[in-house]
């Protein structure tokens, strides 16, 4: 399997990564082409970003979180990277001629996903390596970017690219301000009814383009909701995940939910008026926020009639408390607040909870405040 | 005039050159020598050089058994020229008219300015042209080359920044080098692949650009877009290894036939009827083809370049008066550049930072710049791993740009901002490959 190496010296103004050897992860997706689109984006990503980090960024992270990727791939090319303020987004093709950087539209005009920097990596699955051969900013690709209605991309020729990413890394060393980012228009939220139609109409695998199916203004906003973004790649990969709270306490935490970091744990609470701690089965997970680590709780309380649940929120360190000015804040499944819905420490305090009284099947959107690292809505169903 | 040296070897060009520019030699007498020193290296070759402006812009490389042959005159070219001259009170060098129809391309992206430009350029392509098809065994001739360069001045120019270039001849030699070795690289990979696994290796833009070139009309290039994406979407084979996808089954290509059958209504202006599965399979392969033989294109003919556009009046098509701005601006800048206390600056600092590097980085730019060694050579050669070669190469252009450009700053004022370093850095390269190429 020895190919010939290219004859010709390499671009020097332009950087040579080899594609790393690693087992390709089996994730379902809908199509060949979402497939072959997972897996460039991947190998990509497990090529960029160790470099990224030894050489121009050390705080690079993907964004919003390894596990979510997969929901991202499924329906569009790309992959987001932040790094101190500001975000990347790397766009590779299997195009040998280099003429354009093609970028889709999510990642430009979705204000949830825009990027800074936009990254165009040549990849070469038969040779082993990938190339970084320009990149540009969001800015220049929304004033001198093509956009193309007809596969709903901007796209920018090489020639306008700058071609040699050492030029990202002297522009930020030497502190220019530059506007990256060019302003544009929110995306109108939709309703969850609305949702539910979109989810069950593109969340067919039949419909093999689903980003070209409906108004950009409909799929950027149920796009934009990470917890409809899964949804939907879950219903096209034929994953029947149950993000179900009490299916979660009796059987136990699915699998996927897992890799979100959620886990079944037995809690002792003392219920007010009693004098020996019980033992209750509840939820955890860890968030980090700015390098802390905390541990958002879900348990039911079985006080009275009503279905009642309760959300905590305490650092994980022994006599840790959590800052003055966090949140934790609850919405319904599409985003919409409800009277006391949230929580905040004036001063710093030992906990952040919450008690909601809600309908069997009713859904709901946890936040914090500040947002923690490898933050990615998620949609819990009661 | 009279020249002391016979057939210097091209390794002292660059030498020679540096010492001229030195001496504020104008670069009329610099493509002078390289002409005549490039005569009396060769046997068969003899290009003979152009001497009076008028012919430096208006003629064109003629081919002969794939050799230059003579020089071929447009009309047109010539009696623009010739008006130019008239109108200009003093006379000036041929890098001066350079940059002015650069400007003028710039400003007005004139076809004539453009085609100017390419006959100005001529020996130089045709020098990169054959380093190309004399250094590397390809199957492409020098024409070949010489073809495929000399196509894409008008992205050379794009990129083009007359303020940190040292001249355009300079910078475009490097850039003809570079798209050389690019579609001689696409070729490669193109003829090593299947049709089907070629449908994947192209841009969207290649493919279009690949059906208009033949001749394909708009309803053809939108409804064969759409079978293509149906195609990439619903069959690529095995991820590693693409160049050897062979033909779809038939199960596949009924599937992409429905799919095409399913979205045309809502993706195409203009939509086709219903088509059946010999129809997709022939789009589909006419695309692969268009890109094949947009890879090849037929040689044209010299004095081909000037298009049809503005064919009236050539006064029409000449700005109406030489403006006095532009020409002061061209002063300027061609003063500007050929400044000597800044060259011999910008000369020393670099090589104070290359020398403050530590060994195997200098090591390293010898042997990639002044050896133009491949990537398996230089690994083999310092005995890293071939990756290594061009992440190490990035990391010391890196430190070397920020320090060039903290000392613009400092020196020349300049304003760090993205579109600026990027000039620095071309400027950086030209410099290091000029410089590496005659130690």
């Amino acid at each position: 399997m020895l190919n010939a190496p290219p004859p010709f010296t390499i671009d020097s103004q332009q950087l040579y990564l080899e594609i790393p050897q690693s087992p390709e992860e089996q994730q379902p997706y809908s199509t060949s082409g979402a497939c072959q689109r997972g897996w460039i984006n991947q190998k990509c990503l497990q090529a960029f970003l160790p470099w990224f980090k030894e050489e121009i960024a050390p705080t690079a992270r993907v964004y919003p979180n390894s596990a979510a990727l997969p929901s991202f791939w499924e329906v569009v090319n790309g992959t987001a990277i932040t790094f101190d303020s500001d975000r990347l987004v790397l766009i590779p093709t299997l195009a040998i001629d280099g003429d354009e950087l093609r970028v889709p539209q999510e990642w430009v005009d979705i204000p949830e996903w825009v990027a800074d920097y936009y990254i165009a990596v040549q990849v070469n699955p038969d040779e082993g390596w990938m190339k970084i051969f320009g990149y540009t900013t969001h800015q220049i690709l929304k004033t001198k970017g093509v956009y193309d209605p007809g596969d709903r991309t901007y796209s920018l020729e090489s020639e306008d690219l700058i071609p040699d990413i050492n030029v990202l890394w002297v522009t930020r060393q030497l502190n220019h301000s530059e506007a990256l980012r060019a302003k544009i228009a929110p995306l109108a939220p939709i309703a969850k009814t609305q949702a539910e139609n979109l989810l069950e109409r593109l969340g067919d695998p039949d419909v093999k383009f689903p980003r070209l199916a409906v108004p950009f203004s409909l799929w950027g906003a149920l796009l934009a909701h990470g917890g409809w973004r899964k949804k939907l790649s879950e219903l096209r990969q034929g994953l029947l995940i149950q993000w179900s709270i009490p299916q979660w306490l009796q059987t136990g935490v699915a699998n996927l939910a897992q890799q979100w970091g959620w886990e079944k744990r037995e809690f002792l609470v003392v219920p007010g008026g009693m004098r020996s701690a019980e033992p209750f089965l509840g939820l955890s997970r860890q968030i980090i926020v700015a390098q802390n680590t905390y541990e958002l709780r879900i348990f039911p309380k079985s006080a009275s009639e009503d279905y009642v649940w309760r959300f905590e929120l305490q650092s994980t360190t022994p006599g840790g408390q959590i800052p003055a000015g966090f949140k934790l804040r609850l919405l319904t499944e599409d985003l919409q607040a409800f009277e006391n819905n949230q929580d905040t420490a004036t001063t710093p305090v030992n906990m952040l909870y919450l008690e909601v009284i809600l309908e069997l099947g009713e859904a709901l959107v946890w936040e914090i405040e500040p947002a923690p690292e490898d933050y990615d809505r998620e949609i819990l169903r009661f | 005039m009279t020249f002391s040296f016979y057939a210097p070897r091209i390794e002292n060009l660059g030498k020679i050159c540096k010492i001229l520019t030195q001496q504020g030699i104008s670069f009329w007498l610099y493509h002078c020598i390289i002409e005549i020193s490039y005569g009396s290296n060769s046997g068969k070759y003899s290009m003979q050089p152009r001497q009076g402006i008028v012919e430096i812009f208006s003629t064109f490389v003629q081919f002969e058994a794939d050799q230059f042959s003579g020089w071929a005159t447009d009309a047109k070219l010539r009696r623009s020229m010739k008006v130019c001259l008239e109108r200009s009170s003093t006379e000036r060098s041929d890098t001066f008219w350079a940059l002015y129809w650069y400007k003028v391309w710039q400003n007005e992206s004139s076809g004539v300015a453009l085609t100017h430009i390419s006959a100005y350029l001529q020996e130089v392509c045709y020098r990169a042209a054959r380093k190309f098809a004399r250094n590397f065994s390809t199957q492409s001739s020098v024409g070949d080359c010489f073809q495929m360069a000399i196509a894409r001045v008008d992205k050379i120019l794009k990129r083009f920044n007359p303020e940190y270039s040292s001249n355009l001849k300079g910078y475009a030699e490097l850039a003809f080098e570079s798209i050389i070795k690019d579609v001689l690289r696409e070729r490669r990979e193109a003829d090593i692949c299947s049709d089907w696994a070629l449908l994947h290796k192209l841009s969207r833009k290649r493919l279009v650009q690949s059906l208009q070139n033949a001749g394909f009309n708009a309803q053809s290039i939108e409804s064969s877009l759409l079978a293509w994406e149906c195609f990439k979407e619903l069959y690529t084979g095995d991820n590693t290894k693409i160049r050897k996808l062979t033909k779809p089954d038939a199960v596949i290509w009924e599937a992409i036939t429905n799919l095409y059958n399913a979205e045309r209504l809502s993706r195409l202006s203009l939509p086709t009827v219903v088509v059946n599965q010999q129809t997709i399979e022939s789009w589909v392969l006419s695309s692969a083809k268009a890109a094949r033989t947009f890879l090849y294109p037929k040689i044209v003919s010299a004095d081909a370049p000037l298009k049809e556009e503005n064919d009236g009046n050539l006064l029409d098509i000449l700005p109406a008066d030489l403006p006095t701005s532009l020409l002061t601006e061209i002063i300027e800048q061609e003063e500007a550049a050929n400044a000597r206390n800044q060259q011999a600056q910008l000369n020393e600092f670099l090589h104070q930072a290359i020398a403050a590097m530590d060994a195997k980085s200098q090591q390293l730019l010898q042997v990639y710049y002044g050896q133009k060694l491949t990537q398996t050579e230089i690994a083999a050669h310092l005995k890293i791993k071939q990756y290594t070669v061009s992440r190490r190469l990035s990391s010391i252009k890196k430190l070397l740009l920020l320090t060039l450009t903290q000392w613009s700053q400092n020196t020349l004022h300049i304003s760090p901002k993205s579109d600026v370093i990027d000039a620095i850095n071309t400027s950086l390269e030209e410099w290091l490959k000029i410089q590496y190429s005659h130690t």
